[in-house]
């Protein structure tokens, strides 16, 4: 009976001592300046594309809105003449490099010849007063888009860089500070033209495991860590505080047309006997969607006529009967990506096809590729655009009805050349020093609008 | 039975009203995809099936087939039974943008499609049923931040982060008849505020952002009137409380009433320093927003520190306030009229994604809910009390989505007593 009582008197106690701590509880305040935010990814944060702090220290001529439409950045107004052959962005003034170099045409096309050279979507790139203008021999529809990529951030061309990391000086929230041993310090930058961003710092460790960087964030030494889609359950069950974006990049295998897949039966058989339910529930444990188009249902609301049921009959009646050459597949990417190709290699035997993974020699032709493509924008056009450049198929989408859109995916599907099988999201962990993290349209992390809860 | 008969008569007319009502909605839309359906199949008989992948109430579903059916019964085309060679397969769906009705047109192996675009429905928003409602009408929309606004001689002035816009009304709503360059000098700061004041000889608008102050008057000869606005940097003091603040006139004192408060702007960073003027008598910490609320002794000054603690300044002593654990960094104080008369509205504590208003009294030290949470719909970015003390306005930034062009809504917040 005292026992009870005693739990009783401690169970009143804890009440209480709750009830306390919220009748005290402070009221949320407005970000704070100042702090350090420290986070840790498994890739290079310098490397393109998807590098976490290339849009911290250098922008674009345009940027991309959270509604996927392009919104300017260095450049404040845009037009296209000639049916999109010609289009003239015009730079915001006042604008400086973080070494104090004043942006202007010059340096702005100087930066972007650097960057594609002869491989550059426009054919021509000329300073015309403050402006930018792109000339092409082929109509761009979705240059502002395009720009707002990765692919085109302006940056300073020739002397200022750090020798270690060229191309590192912008315009950005943040400055370059080091780069050194695995770390990456960024600095605020103080004259930013969107206004200081609210961290004095980020810290940025490169190359670490997932599994270090979980135990980072639970031992207090990170405040930002990744957790991959197949890991987003596990993460989940550590109460991890998980901010986790919608799906944004496409699990997709692009298939090869030429060698033992030049036959489009032979392609068509393959993409009928993916499994894709597999891949999901096994290797994906549950996150993201199960796709047979290459845009989700949220931006067109047609992608249910895509069936994405496996089917072997079929795929047993494309092959023929013909036992193909060996099928080589590849995967681009972590443990997750290679066990997913394993699992294909699986399906692909069933279907009688002899895959196996590609050993690596670098003369061995590869048939098959699995990756991940990134869904850089919420507009299904620019979308579906910029899925194709990802896969290596510069197919240019005039359409923007759905009618359009749909037939554009539904030709370049029944090629075969690209089979789209999951849509998985991005997603990270952090810790309870920082507040009001939001994720980008292409799923990063928006750092610059982020702050620490305890900064002075 | 005389009045049971009159009931079912009118029971049966409103149903047939909205019934009605409801089939024209849909009508258009069915009667586009039938035409659509009826050029691919031509006239005949068919098995029409219909699959909702959308937010449409399954209640509609009977209205849309049925105007669906007499759509493509104009064009010749006969839904019958399931025996039909022919299948239309109708789903409907919808995107992020759009609703989105496709028809799978089956004949033998042959799959032909037909696809329209809808417009989006609308949005129904639940009533409050606590004792105070508030109430919000939106007064314009904006692609720039709004740091403040003020209506004042047929015009609003909106100040930007760079720029103070003029807008004038005409064609039924609020639209931009020019604006004049702030002229900062130093850079921009993340999260810039603002606020502007009627001119103390009620002719014009005095307003202040970081490091600048700015002030306007009504230029009215020669004809037509326009705004003439003069802006300078100044590290002055911004206004805190208005000159006489409405609805709390019979417990102002004399000082606060000759003297309006002013606050000092840390104006890299961002919040008010806690040097206020004149002397209240007490140290303030820093703090994000500030209100007048009247007291049993008169007003008491409410901050919202920089550390997330709300204090009341009452006989001169700062008094830290229970029960804002759920209170956002900006508030308003509101002269309602209903209970106490005046109570602050607070933005919510949340992260901002769906961001609410809540009215409070503080009748004591402790803060406590009169009202219900008003959905915003975005994140309040601002918000102040109008110059009349009996409504505030609120700045709502819309979250992104393919509809909103304009992503910064201007509230005007009033409330009701239940």
């Amino acid at each position: 009976m005292s026992q009870q009582v005693a739990i009783r008197f401690r169970q009143v106690a804890i009440s209480c001592l709750i009830a306390a701590l919220a009748l005290h509880a402070p009221a949320r305040t407005r970000p704070h300046y100042g702090g350090t935010l420290r986070v840790e990814v498994e890739g290079d944060p310098w490397q393109r594309p998807g590098g976490l702090a290339r849009h911290l220290v250098l922008d674009g001529l345009t940027a991309m809105s959270p509604d996927g439409t392009a919104h300017p950045a260095l450049a404040v107004e845009w037009k296209s003449e000639n049916e999109d052959h010609r289009w003239q962005f015009r730079l915001r003034p006042g604008v400086h490099f973080h070494d104090g170099t004043p942006l202007n045409s010059s340096v702005a096309v100087a930066s972007l010849t650097a960057i594609c050279g002869a491989a550059c979507p426009w054919t021509a790139l000329h300073a015309v007063g403050s402006s930018v203008v792109f000339t092409s021999d082929s109509p761009l529809p979705n240059l502002p888009q395009l720009l707002a990529g990765d692919n085109y951030l302006i940056a300073l061309t020739g002397a200022g860089n750090i020798a270690a990391t060229p191309g590192s000086v912008g315009t950005g929230t943040f400055q370059f500070t080091s780069y050194s041993n695995g770390v990456l310090m960024l600095a605020a930058n103080d004259n930013c033209w969107q206004g200081r961003p609210f961290p004095d710092a980020i810290e940025i460790h490169a190359h670490r495991s997932i599994h270090d960087q979980w135990l980072d964030l639970n031992v207090g030494r990170a405040d930002i860590v990744e957790v991959p889609a197949e890991q987003l359950r596990q993460a989940h069950e550590q109460r991890l505080t998980i901010l986790a974006s919608p799906p944004d990049s496409l699990l997709a295998l692009t298939v090869s047309d030429s060698g033992a897949l030049a036959n489009p039966n032979l392609r068509a058989s393959i993409a009928l006997s993916i499994d894709r339910g597999a891949l999901f529930n096994v290797i994906f444990q549950k996150q993201g969607e199960i796709t047979a188009s290459l845009l989700p249902a949220e931006l067109t609301g047609y992608s249910f006529l895509f069936s994405a049921d496996r089917d072997l009959n079929k795929a047993h009646e494309l092959r023929g009967g013909v036992t193909p050459p060996p099928v080589t597949i590849t995967a681009d990417g972590g443990s997750a990506m290679q066990l997913a190709a394993q699992r294909i290699v699986l399906n692909l035997r069933d279907a009688g096809f002899n895959a196996q993974i590609a050993t690596g020699g670098l003369s061995q032709h590869i048939d098959l590729t699995l990756r991940r493509l990134p869904l850089e924008s919420n507009q299904p056009q620019s979308a579906l655009e910029s899925i194709f450049r990802s896969a290596g198929l510069p197919i240019p989408v005039l359409e923007q009805s759905p009618a359009g859109l749909y037939k554009v995916e539904r030709e370049v599907l029944d090629s075969h050349m690209l089979i789209p099988l999951l849509y998985l999201p991005r997603a990270y962990a952090v810790s309870s020093r920082v507040r009001d993290l939001r994720l980008g349209p292409d799923g990063t992390p928006q750092l610059a609008g982020a702050s620490v809860e305890d900064a002075p | 039975m005389k009045l049971l008969c009159l009931l079912a008569v009118v029971a049966s007319a409103l149903f047939a009203q909205q019934a009605s009502a409801s089939s024209s909605q849909w009508d258009q839309p069915a009667a586009a995809l039938a035409e659509q359906i009826a050029a691919i199949l031509g006239p005949g008989q068919t098995h029409l099936t219909i699959r909702n992948n959308s937010k449409i109430s399954t209640d509609e579903i009977p209205t849309i087939r049925r105007a669906l059916e007499e759509a493509l019964k104009a064009h010749g085309v006969q839904a019958s039974g399931a025996e039909s060679a022919n299948t239309i397969r109708i789903t409907l769906s919808e995107n992020l943008r759009e609703r989105l009705w496709v028809a799978e047109i089956i004949e033998g192996n042959e799959t032909r499609l037909a696809m329209i675009s809808v417009e989006p429905g609308t949005v129904h928003t639940e009533a409050s049923t606590s004792e105070i409602t508030l109430h919000k009408q939106p007064v314009f929309t904006t692609t720039e931040p709004v740091l403040a606004a003020l209506e004042i001689a047929e015009s609003y002035i909106v100040i930007e982060p760079e720029e103070i816009a003029i807008l004038a009304h005409s064609a039924g709503r609020w639209q931009e008849q020019s604006r004049v360059g702030i002229g900062q000098k130093k850079p921009l700061t993340r999260d810039p505020r603002g606020i502007i004041a009627p001119a103390p000889d009620g002719q014009g608008f005095i307003a202040s952002v970081a490091g600048m102050a700015c002030s306007g008057s009504l230029q009215q000869a020669p004809p037509p009137e326009t705004w003439s606005v003069h802006c300078h940097e100044s590290d002055d003091p911004w206004l805190l409380t208005p000159p006489q603040p409405a609805g709390i006139d019979s417990a102002t004192t004399e000082t606060s009433r000759a003297k309006p408060i002013r606050a000092f702007y840390n104006a890299s960073r961002d919040h008010f320093t806690g040097v206020v003027t004149p002397s209240l008598g007490a140290d303030f910490p820093p703090f994000y927003s500030a209100a007048l609320i009247p007291r049993a002794d008169g007003p008491g000054l409410l901050i919202n520190g920089t550390d997330g603690r709300v204090q009341l300044l009452d006989t001169s002593q700062l008094k830290s306030i229970t029960g804002t654990r759920d209170w956002g960094s900006d508030f308003a104080a509101l002269n309602s009229g209903c209970a106490t008369g005046t109570q602050i509205i607070v933005s919510g504590s949340g992260e901002a994604l769906a961001d609410s208003l809540r009215a409070y009294e503080i009748p004591a030290q402790e803060a406590i809910p009169a009202s219900a949470s008003l959905a915003m719909d975005g994140a309040v970015t601002a918000l102040w009390t109008a110059p009349d003390g009996k409504s505030i306005f609120a700045v709502v930034r819309k979250p992104a989505s393919p509809g909103h062009a304009d992503p910064y809504e201007v509230d005007h917040v009033t409330a009701s007593c239940n």
